[in-house]
C-alpha cells in the first residue's frame, strides 16, 4: 500500500500558478475556490532584499486534526495516507474548517466541505496529482514514502526538509526544501 | 553567400509559414469513431496551444463534446507535458461568455459600441466590396495587415495576393526587433527558431539583462531556467525591478534604467583587458576583433558604475565570473528589447557579447538552430506589388516583418501614398502601438478597419466589421515545425467544433479570397487533404501525427560545434561580425558606443512594464478563470519615494505622463522591489472594451501613457520606456 | 514584508468565517440550557424544605429548558451546509469528535430534563397537562425526584462544558485552544441560568438564593475571563494575538473592544446591584423598584453571557496560527 507524500522544492517555484490553474481544472473547483495557494513574500531593504515563494496545499496530515473533528466521519484517513472527505456524509458543520491550522478547506456550493484530494483519481491509475504533472518549475514532486527507491524518498534523503507548523503536531505530509536569502543555501 | 538581409528575412518568413493545412475535416474524424452511442463519450485530442506565442503542445480532453482539461504533451518538446497557467486557462477562453460569436457590422459611429450582428455571407460580402472599392481607388498598396499568430498566415496571402506589400507583424516592431537585428548584423541570423536558443540546463553562468523568467512565461524555457536554479547555475540579472528571477540571483544588480549598454561594454573591456574571452573560437569564427577592443578601452568598469548606478566591484567580480566559466555562459538575448530607441545596438553588444566567451553553438550558450530536411513547398506567386511597402528604405535593416509604426505614420500623413484599409487578426493594437492617440488619428483616417478576433478588444471595438475567429481549440492550422535542439512537427486539430458563429482563420481568410478572385491563394476546402500530403511529402505517418500530435524529424546538424557540425554564419564574410561594416556603411556605430539616454527629473518616474504569468498582453485579461487571480494591475511605486509622496499601499493613484495624459485610477503597490526612479506596472489591462465584461475598467492601461517613442533608428522598431509620469493621489 | 498571496478561499482568508450569530446564540442557548437544568436541579435538591411545595421550586424552569434548547439547535441546524444530511450525526460517534459527542448528549439531555420537569411538578399543576399519560408519568416519577434532579444536574454540567471544549478542541485557533475556555463557557452558563431562574422564580426566597448564588458565579466568572485573558498573554504569540482584537480601538476591531467594555460594565454592575439586594432587609414580599432591581441585574446577566459569546466566536475566527507575517 502506497504511503503518498509531496515535497515542494521551493528553489524551484517560479510562481506561475500554473498549479492553481490546474488543479481548478481538474477537479472542478468553483469559481473564487481554491484548492492551492502560492504566497510571495519579500523581505528586506532595497537593494538587499530576499522573497521567498512557497505554494500550500492540503497537507494531508498523519494526525489531521480535522479527521478528529469531524463528527460524521467524513473526514477521513484512507489506506494510501490521503485526507478524504465523503461527501455523501458531510453535513457542512464546518467543524473541520475550524479545526485545519493550513486554512486548507472550503465551503463547496453543493453544502459539503472540499479540500485537495492529491487528485486521487489520478493516483490510483498511477497519474501524478494535475499541480505536480503541470509544476512549470519542477518544484512539486509527489511520491510514495513506503517506497525507498521513489524520487520523493530519495530526496528527503538528500536534503533538509521542513513542514508548516510543526509545532502543532499534525505531521503533515507536504514537505518543503527551503529557499531564502542566498541561492544555494537551504533553510 | 551574399545574401541581402532583407530577403533573407522574406525567405525565411515564408518558409516559416509556408505551409497551411485546414483541419475542419479532422474534428469529423475524430467525433465519427464516438457517434456510436456510448453514454459518456470520452477522447483526447492532441494540438497545439496558442494562449501566447510559444505554441505548447497539449491534449485536450473532451467529455461529451465538451473540453473538460488541458494538459500538456509529453511528446512536444515545448511542453513537455506541461502546460503554464494560461494554457490551462485555455477552457476559460473557449467558453468565454463574452467571446465573439457572430459577425458584426458597424451601426453607428467607430468607437460607440453599437454594432448589428449579421451573416458571414453579408459580412464577407461587405467586407471584399469595401477591399476591392479601396484597391481600386487608392490601389493595393493600400492595404495594410497588423497580424499576430498563426491566423495571420491566411491574411498574409490574402493581402500578397491582393497585391500589397504592407503587412507588419507587432511582434517585430514593438518586440523583438531590435534584438533579431542586432544578432542577424553579428552572427547572420537571429537567437531565436521556435524559441531562443538558450541552453540554460548546461550553463555555468546566465545573466539576464531585463528578462523577468518566470513572470515571463515561457513555458520550456522557465522549465529550463529552473532546472538551472537548482542545478546551481550561477545567475547574474540586470534589472532595475527585484523580479522573480532576481529573486533566485546570486547577483542581482539593481541598474538604473538606459544604462545597460554601458555595463555590457565595461564587461566587455574587462573581459578583453584580462582575457578571458575565449580566444581560440574568436581568431576561428569572427572578425573585428580589434576595432572592437579599441573602441570598448574607454568603457571601463569605474566610468560604467556611474553610468549604471552598481558598485565597481560588482561590474568587475561579475565580469570576471562570465569571463571565468566561457564558453558555457548564457547571455540570454532577451525578447522583448524594444526600451529606448538605442536597442539594436545594445542587442549588438550582447551579441559581441556572446560571441567573445565562445557561447554561440556551445553548450551551455546558445545552441545551433537544427537543420530539418523538409520538402519545401513552392512558394505561391503572389503578384508584384506596384509600389515598395511604405519603409521604402528608411530602416534598411527591416526585413519581411514590415514596420507597424511606419504604416501608421503613413495612414495619417498620407505619404509616401495613403494607407485606406487596416486589417488587424488577433493583435489589439490599441494596447500594442505607442501613443494610442496617433492609432486612434490613423484609424480616422481609413475607409475600412476590419478586425478578425477570438475576444471584442479595444481595438477590435472600433472597427467597421467584425469577423469572429475560432479559439485554438476549435480549429485546425498549418502543421508547425518545431525546433529546439531537436526538430519536429506538431498538428492543431480542433479538439471541438467551432463554438457559437465563429470560424477558423483559414475558413475566413479562403471566402474572403474566393470574393475578390484569389482563390488560388486560398486554403484548399478540404483542409485536412493538403494537411495529410504534406505530412506524407515529408515523410511523416499522419494518423500517427494525429495520435500523437507530435513526430520528430530527422535533423542534420548538431546543436554544438564539433569538427563535424561547424556554424554557418549568414554575414558577408561567413564569421561572426564584431565590428559591423555594414553599420558603418549606413552611417551607424560598427561597434556599439554607448548613449546616454534622458532620466527622470525629482518627482517623475520613468515607466516600466513587464507582465504577469497568468496573462498574456491584454489577451487574457477577459478570461474567467484568469480574471479571478489576477483581475488588475496595481502600479508598483518604491516604498522611499511613496512615502515622500503620502502614498500607503493599496491606495488608489491616478498616473499623469509628460504629455498630460492622465491614466485610470490604479492600486498602489509600495514596495521595496524597485529602484526609485521607476514604477512598474504590468502590461495589458484597463480595458475600455463594455463586451468585455471582467476586464473592463479594470487596472490601468499602460500603453495609453507611452505618448513618447524612440524609434530605433536602425531596425525601426519603437523604444518604449521612454515615458515618465507624475503620481497623484486619489482625492 | 510583502506579501502577495493567489488562490486564497474567502471563507479563511483574511479570517476564518464559517460560524456566525447562529451559532453563538446557540451557544448561549444552550448554555441557558444547561445553567437552567443545574439550578433548577439545585433548587429542588436543597435539603432544607419540608413541604413538597415549597421544595417544589423553579418548576417551569424544567419545563422551559427544552423549548430553550430546542430554538437553539434550529439555529445551529440553519448553520449546516448540507442539511440533508443531518441524520449522518446519529449513525455514527466519533470518539474523537466533540462535536459528535454534543449530538449525542443533545439527544440524551432531552429526556432527562423532561423526565426532571415532570417529577418536579406539583399535583396542582397536573391537570394543566395535555395528556392524560403525562399525568400518570408524572405521578410515577415524583418519587424519583432526587435521583432525577441528580441525572439533570449532571446533564447540564456537560452541556454547559461540551460547548466549551467544543471550541477549545481547535489547536488552529488560538483564542479558543485555552482550557480555561470550557470553565468559562460552564460559569457563563450557570450564571445565566441562575439569571434565568431569579425571573422565573416564583417564590422570593427562590429569586434571593439564585441571587446569592450568581454573586459567587459572576465573581467566578470575572476571574476565570481575566485569567482567560492573562493565559493567553502569556502564551504563544499566536495566543497573544488572539486576544489583541480586544484592546484595538481602530474601526476593524471596534466591536471587540466595545464588548471588553460592556463586560466590565454589566458584570461588575449586575454584581453590586445583587449585593443591594442581598443587604436589604427583606420583609415582605419583593415587589416595586426592588424587583426591577432584581430583574435588571439578571438582565444584564443574560446580556454579558449573549456578549460573551458572541465574542468569542467572532473574535476565535479572527485569530490563527498564520505564517504569512514571517518569512521563513
Amino acid at each position: 500500500m502506497p504511503r503518498y507524500a509531496m515535497l515542494i522544492d521551493q528553489r524551484r517555484c517560479v510562481g506561475c500558478m500554473a498549479c492553481i490553474v490546474a488543479c481548478k481544472n481538474e477537479n472542478k473547483v468553483p469559481p473564487g475556490m481554491y484548492r492551492t495557494r502560492v504566497a510571495e513574500t519579500t523581505a528586506g531593504i532595497f537593494p538587499k532584499l530576499r522573497m521567498e515563494l512557497r505554494s500550500e496545499l492540503c497537507n494531508h496530515c498523519d494526525h489531521a486534526p480535522c479527521v478528529d473533528a469531524c463528527p460524521t466521519g467524513a473526514s477521513h484517513k484512507e489506506a494510501d495516507g490521503s485526507v478524504q472527505i465523503d461527501k455523501s456524509r458531510c453535513v457542512g458543520c464546518k467543524a473541520c474548517m475550524a479545526a485545519c491550522p493550513y486554512d486548507a478547506r472550503y465551503v463547496h456550493p453543493d453544502g459539503h466541505v472540499d479540500k485537495c484530494s492529491f487528485c486521487n483519481h489520478r493516483t490510483k491509475v498511477g497519474k501524478a496529482p494535475a499541480c505536480v504533472e503541470t509544476c512549470i518549475g519542477g518544484s512539486r514532486i509527489f511520491g510514495d514514502l513506503n517506497d525507498p527507491n521513489s524520487e520523493i524518498s530519495r530526496r528527503l534523503r538528500e536534503h533538509h526538509v521542513r513542514v508548516l507548523l510543526p509545532e502543532v503536531g499534525t505531521k503533515p505530509k507536504v514537505f518543503y526544501i527551503n529557499r531564502f536569502s542566498t541561492p544555494g543555501q537551504e533553510g | 553567400m551574399a545574401v541581402n538581409r532583407r530577403d533573407f528575412l522574406k525567405l525565411s518568413a515564408t518558409v516559416a509559414g509556408g505551409s497551411m493545412l485546414a483541419g475542419g475535416g479532422i474534428a469529423g474524424m475524430l467525433m465519427a469513431g464516438d457517434r456510436g452511442g456510448a453514454a459518456a463519450t470520452v477522447h483526447s485530442v492532441p494540438t497545439v496551444c496558442e494562449m501566447c506565442f510559444w505554441k505548447c503542445g497539449l491534449i485536450a480532453r473532451v467529455v461529451n463534446g465538451r473540453v473538460v482539461k488541458l494538459d500538456g504533451n509529453p511528446l512536444h518538446p515545448q511542453s513537455r507535458g506541461k502546460l503554464c497557467g494560461r494554457g490551462q486557462a485555455g477552457i476559460g477562453l473557449l467558453y468565454d461568455p463574452d467571446r465573439l460569436k457572430r459577425p458584426f457590422i458597424r451601426g453607428g459611429v467607430r468607437g460607440d459600441g453599437r454594432y448589428r450582428p449579421a451573416s458571414w455571407n453579408e459580412a464577407l460580402e461587405i467586407t471584399a466590396d469595401k477591399l476591392k472599392a479601396i484597391s481600386a481607388k487608392y490601389g493595393p498598396e493600400s492595404i495594410a495587415l497588423f497580424s499576430h499568430g498563426t491566423s495571420g498566415d491566411y491574411f498574409r496571402s490574402m493581402v500578397k495576393g491582393m497585391g500589397s506589400p504592407n503587412i507588419t507583424f507587432p511582434s517585430f516592431s514593438q518586440c523583438v526587433g531590435a534584438r533579431n537585428v542586432g544578432y542577424e548584423l553579428t552572427f547572420g541570423e537571429s537567437p531565436a527558431s521556435s524559441c531562443e536558443r538558450v541552453d540554460l540546463t548546461r550553463s555555468k553562468v546566465i545573466v539576464l539583462i531585463g528578462t523577468h523568467l518566470g513572470e515571463n512565461m515561457h513555458n520550456t524555457q522557465v522549465q529550463d531556467f529552473a532546472e538551472a536554479v537548482a542545478n546551481g547555475a550561477r545567475l547574474i540579472v540586470v534589472d532595475p525591478r527585484f523580479s522573480t528571477a532576481a529573486a533566485k540571483a546570486h547577483s542581482w544588480l539593481p541598474i538604473r534604467p538606459g544604462s545597460d549598454t554601458a555595463l555590457l561594454l565595461s564587461w566587455i573591456n574587462v573581459i578583453i583587458s584580462e582575457g578571458l574571452y575565449d580566444k581560440e573560437y574568436v581568431a576561428r569564427y569572427t572578425e573585428g576583433f580589434a576595432e572592437l577592443a579599441q573602441t570598448v578601452r574607454e568603457y571601463t568598469p569605474a566610468w560604467a558604475a556611474r553610468e549604471t548606478d552598481l558598485s565597481e566591484s560588482q561590474i568587475i567580480e561579475t565580469a570576471r565570473q562570465i569571463g571565468a566559466n566561457s564558453p558555457n555562459v548564457c547571455i540570454h538575448p532577451g525578447r522583448h528589447t524594444s526600451w529606448y530607441g538605442n536597442d539594436t545596438q545594445r542587442a549588438r553588444a550582447m551579441a559581441i557579447l556572446t560571441a567573445l566567451l565562445g557561447s554561440w553553438g556551445r553548450e551551455g550558450g546558445i545552441w545551433l538552430a537544427p537543420s530539418a530536411p523538409l520538402a519545401k513547398s513552392p512558394a505561391p506567386e503572389f503578384p508584384e506589388a506596384a509600389r515598395p511597402d511604405v519603409i521604402a528604405g528608411g530602416y534598411p535593416f527591416v526585413g519581411g516583418e514590415g514596420l507597424t509604426n511606419a504604416v501608421r505614420d503613413a495612414t495619417i500623413s498620407g505619404n509616401p501614398y495613403p494607407i485606406k484599409a487596416w486589417i488587424m487578426v488577433g493583435t489589439n493594437l490599441l494596447h500594442t502601438l505607442p501613443d494610442p492617440r496617433q492609432t486612434m488619428a490613423a484609424i480616422g483616417k481609413l475607409d475600412l478597419l476590419l478586425a478578425i478576433d477570438v475576444m471584442p478588444t479595444d481595438s477590435v471595438m472600433q472597427a467597421d466589421i467584425i469577423l469572429p475567429e475560432s479559439s485554438y481549440l476549435e480549429r485546425a492550422d498549418d502543421l508547425f515545425v518545431v525546433k529546439q535542439k531537436e526538430a519536429g512537427i506538431a498538428i492543431r486539430q480542433p479538439a471541438v467544433s467551432p463554438l457559437h458563429e465563429s470560424k477558423p482563420g483559414w475558413w475566413i481568410a479562403r471566402e474572403l479570397m474566393l470574393r475578390l478572385g484569389l482563390e488560388k491563394f486560398a486554403q484548399p476546402a478540404n483542409f485536412e487533404q493538403k494537411l495529410k500530403a504534406k505530412a506524407e511529402k515529408w515523410g511523416i505517418n499522419f494518423a500517427a501525427l494525429t495520435k500523437n500530435g507530435y513526430i520528430p524529424v530527422r535533423t542534420t546538424s548538431g546543436p554544438y560545434i564539433s569538427e563535424s557540425n561547424q556554424p554557418v554564419f549568414g554575414t558577408k564574410s561567413g564569421k561572426i561580425v564584431l565590428a559591423s561594416a555594414e553599420l558603418r556603411e549606413h552611417g551607424f556605430d560598427a561597434v556599439p558606443r554607448y548613449e546616454k539616454v534622458p532620466q527622470p527629473e525629482t518627482g517623475q518616474f520613468r515607466l516600466l512594464y513587464g507582465r504577469s504569468p497568468l496573462h498574456t498582453f491584454s489577451r487574457t485579461a477577459n478570461n474567467p478563470q484568469l480574471n479571478e487571480l489576477v483581475s488588475e494591475n496595481e502600479v508598483w511605486i518604491n516604498s522611499a519615494a511613496a512615502s515622500r509622496l503620502g502614498i500607503g499601499h493599496g491606495a488608489y493613484v491616478r498616473l499623469v505622463n509628460q504629455d498630460g495624459v492622465r491614466s485610470n485610477r490604479v492600486r498602489a503597490k509600495v514596495t521595496q522591489r524597485l529602484r526609485d526612479e521607476c514604477i512598474y506596472l504590468v502590461h495589458g489591462f484597463g480595458s475600455t472594451s463594455p463586451w468585455l465584461t471582467k476586464a473592463h475598467n479594470k487596472g490601468v492601461n499602460d500603453q495609453q501613457l507611452i505618448t513618447r517613442y524612440a524609434v530605433d533608428p536602425i531596425s525601426g522598431i519603437t523604444g518604449m520606456r521612454v515615458n515618465f509620469v507624475t503620481i497623484e493621489k486619489e482625492a | 514584508m510583502e506579501t502577495t498571496i493567489l488562490g486564497l478561499n474567502s471563507a479563511t482568508f483574511p479570517h476564518l468565517h464559517i460560524w456566525d450569530w447562529r451559532v453563538a446564540l446557540y451557544l448561549f442557548l444552550g448554555g441557558l440550557t444547561a445553567g437552567a437544568m443545574v439550578m433548577s436541579s439545585v433548587a429542588n435538591l436543597r435539603k432544607d424544605k419540608s413541604s413538597l411545595k415549597e421544595k417544589a421550586c423553579c418548576v417551569r424552569l424544567p419545563l422551559i429548558a427544552p423549548l430553550l434548547l430546542a430554538v437553539g439547535m434550529f439555529f445551529l441546524f440553519l448553520d449546516l451546509e448540507n442539511k440533508k444530511n443531518m441524520f449522518w450525526f446519529y449513525m455514527t460517534l466519533q470518539p474523537l469528535s466533540p462535536m459528535s459527542w454534543g449530538s449525542w448528549a443533545l439527544l440524551a439531555v432531552y429526556p432527562v430534563m423532561i423526565l426532571f420537569g415532570l417529577s418536579v411538578l406539583p399535583e396542582e399543576f397536573y391537570p394543566r397537562l395535555p395528556f392524560a399519560f403525562l399525568k400518570r408519568l408524572a405521578a410515577t416519577l415524583q418519587p424519583q425526584m432526587r435521583r432525577l434532579a441528580a441525572a439533570n444536574f449532571v446533564m447540564g454540567i456537560l452541556l454547559g462544558v461540551y460547548t466549551g471544549v467544543l471550541l477549545s478542541s481547535y489547536v488552529a485557533r488560538p483564542l479558543w485552544n485555552s482550557a480555561l475556555l470550557p470553565v468559562l463557557f460552564l460559569i457563563s452558563a450557570l450564571s445565566s441560568g441562575a439569571a434565568l431562574a431569579i425571573i422565573m422564580a416564583k417564590q422570593d426566597k427562590a429569586k434571593l438564593f439564585f441571587t446569592k448564588v450568581d454573586i459567587w458565579l459572576l465573581f467566578a466568572e470575572i476571574f476565570v475571563l481575566v485569567g482567560l485573558f492573562y493565559g493567553h498573554y502569556s502564551s504563544t504569540e499566536a495566543h497573544r494575538e488572539a486576544i489583541m482584537p480586544f484592546f484595538d480601538i481602530s474601526s476593524q476591531h471596534f466591536p471587540y473592544a466595545i464588548s471588553i467594555i460592556l463586560l466590565s460594565i454589566v458584570l461588575p454592575g449586575a454584581i453590586v446591584l445583587k449585593f443591594l439586594e442581598v443587604r436589604v432587609d427583606h420583609e415582605g414580599p419583593i415587589v416595586g423598584r426592588a424587583k426591577t432591581q432584581m430583574i435588571t441585574s439578571a438582565a444584564l446577566v443574560l446580556v454579558g453571557a449573549l456578549i460573551i459569546r458572541f465574542a468569542i466566536v467572532y473574535a476565535g475566527q479572527l485569530s490563527s496560527l498564520s505564517r504569512y507575517t514571517s518569512i521563513y
